[in-house]
């Protein structure tokens, strides 16, 4: 039984009469329950595009997308998104982004500075609660995106370059948080990232796409034991798995500059 | 407007200069005191007004007006853009109105409005309400239109919806603009109810002015000018004040040169 099935799904945005964009197309990947698969391909390959129809946030143009055996149907709290622009609410706060998804659900106010306090700490904002979005560092603002889609407890966790931004101190710091977060709260994850070794050293399973019009060209099993630490990346294991994953994305990557 | 206060008083350098010259060329060259009553014979004349209370009315009556027609057009204006951005068959509607009467001339609607509604407040009224109408209902529309696609998505990915993504996040993200027009009308109000008053008017500081103009008191005409200049800039001041109050987490942006 998978959490997340995708079958044959197809994304074409559509620009004008003239002018379409077959997004991702032929697109197959199958995500078990508690499983952390990253994502790695060419830039505008449709790694983007496939969160956003997992989110529910896009449809497909065509094929199957299934979440817990159900159709998606429009987007829901319990599968959040962070977005690659961040995308906070300019005029909200730090504290009134985090607690946006609580403000929806009606939450009482005691409670729901309770909760955005914790998550505040988690992301390590603390002190910068009063903030407003343009006050903050790319590296602040994607913390506090994270923050905002965590607020919801949810199920399914799609991070599109989460960490894109920061520094590799944060960054450190916020991987393992993302662990932890996925260890206790039990949910599934899809990360997408440029980054091999992060994407190694996180992930269940790495799925490769091809370039434009995406699809899934392989899917490789990480067989590293957890809980991961940070000495796995001088293992030859872990080397293995980056090389053998770098050659296939420099495949992808050639093909790109071979067109141009 | 954090400029240091040094730098401030320059800023009331060419007033001042202008002033010093004009009280020259009108006291030791000769010039018909008539066209140039000097500065001083002005605000002697402006003093007058005060101490006398009897401009007091005069300003009470055109601010009442101008805030009449202000409040009409600020309630229409939101309601209508609100409506037309909502919904395109409203906005299908709607348009072509706005673009037919948006073009004309305030005060070539000015003999319409004393016909239809007569030559006592309610024409003034109306013709403040056309004068500010258009930046209201446009600066609405483009408002919500222009709001960020993503923005949306990521409320709707956080559980918002319906009239909730209206109050929560439209709104808000519009509001740089629906303020910006409120504030681009307040100055219209002004300038509408001026020359209204002078066409037809028995009270009010338009009328104040040409009274004077009419009886050869140009000194008082002057007078006047300055309570209507006085009356046009702290309208202003205060709008702007208005606006940076509530929108502290914008100015702030454009300020330092980068737009939400
Ligand atoms: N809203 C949209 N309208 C039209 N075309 C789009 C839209 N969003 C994405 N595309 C196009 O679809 C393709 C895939 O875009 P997507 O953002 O999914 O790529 P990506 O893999 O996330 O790239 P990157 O690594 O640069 O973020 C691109 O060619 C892009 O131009
Ligand atoms: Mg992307």
């Amino acid at each position: 039984m998978y959490l997340i099935e995708a079958e044959k799904l197809k994304k074409v945005y559509a620009e004008g009469k003239s002018k379409n964009t077959i997004a991702i197309e032929d697109f197959n990947l199958k995500v078990k329950e508690r499983e952390f698969t990253s994502i790695v391909g060419p830039s505008g390959c449709g790694k983007s595009t496939f969160l956003l129809l997992v989110s529910g946030l896009e449809k497909a143009t065509a094929g199957k997308l299934y979440i817990n055996g159900q159709p998606v149907n429009g987007p829901d709290p319990l599968r959040s998104i962070v977005f690659q622009e961040y995308l906070l609410f300019p005029w909200k706060t730090v504290r009134g982004n985090v607690e946006f998804g609580l403000e929806i659900k009606r939450i009482p106010k005691k409670k729901r500075r309770e909760i955005s306090s914790a998550y505040i700490e988690l992301v390590g904002l603390e002190g910068f609660e009063n903030r407003y979005p343009h006050e903050l560092s790319g590296g602040m603002k994607q913390r506090v995106a994270i923050a905002r889609a965590l607020v919801n407890k949810p199920k399914v966790i799609l991070l599109d370059e989460p960490f894109g931004s920061l520094d590799a101190l944060t960054r450190e710091g916020l991987q393992t948080e993302l662990l932890r977060i996925w260890h206790e709260a039990k949910c599934t994850v899809l990360f997408v990232t440029h980054s091999i070794s992060e994407a190694v050293y996180l992930s269940d399973k790495v799925a490769i796409m091809s370039k434009r019009p995406g699809r899934i060209k392989e899917l490789i099993t990480i067989d590293l034991p957890r809980p991961r630490t940070k000495d796995m990346f001088v293992s030859s294991e872990f080397r293995e798995y980056e090389r053998y994953l770098k050659e296939l994305v420099w495949e992808e990557f050639n093909d790109v500059t071979n067109e141009i | 407007m954090t400029l240091p206060m040094k730098y401030k008083y320059r800023k009331i350098i060419s007033p001042i200069c202008l002033m010093v010259i004009w009280e020259i060329v009108g006291r030791f060259i000769w010039v018909d005191p008539f066209f140039f009553p000097p500065p001083s014979a002005m605000f002697k004349e402006l003093y007058a007004m005060i101490i006398t209370g009897e401009v007091f009315p005069h300003i009470a009556i055109s601010i009442t007006r101008a805030l009449s027609g202000y409040i009409l057009a600020a309630v229409a204006g939101l309601t209508i853009g609100l409506l037309v951005a909502w919904s395109s068959a409203v906005e299908d509607i709607i348009d072509p109105l706005i673009e037919l009467i948006r073009p004309i001339s305030t005060f070539a609607l000015v003999p319409v409005m004393f016909i239809w509604f007569g030559i006592g407040n309610g024409s003034k009224i109306a013709i403040i309400f056309k004068a500010c109408f258009f930046p209201i209902v446009l600066n609405t529309i483009a408002g919500i239109k222009g709001v960020d696609k993503k923005l949306i998505q990521a409320a709707r990915s956080l559980g918002a919806n319906g009239s909730q993504l209206w109050i929560k996040v439209l709104i808000p993200a519009a509001l740089p603009m629906i303020v910006t027009g409120m504030r681009i009308s307040t100055a219209m109000s002004m300038l509408a109810i001026v020359g209204v008053e002078m066409l037809a008017a028995d009270s009010g500081i338009g009328f104040l002015v040409i009274d004077a103009q009419r009886t050869f008191a140009t000194a008082r005409m002057f007078a006047g000018i300055i309570v209507i200049s006085f009356l046009g800039f702290s309208l202003d001041r205060i709008a702007r004040i208005i606006q940076n109050r509530m929108l502290a987490w914008h100015t702030e942006t454009s300020l330092s040169g980068g737009m939400v």
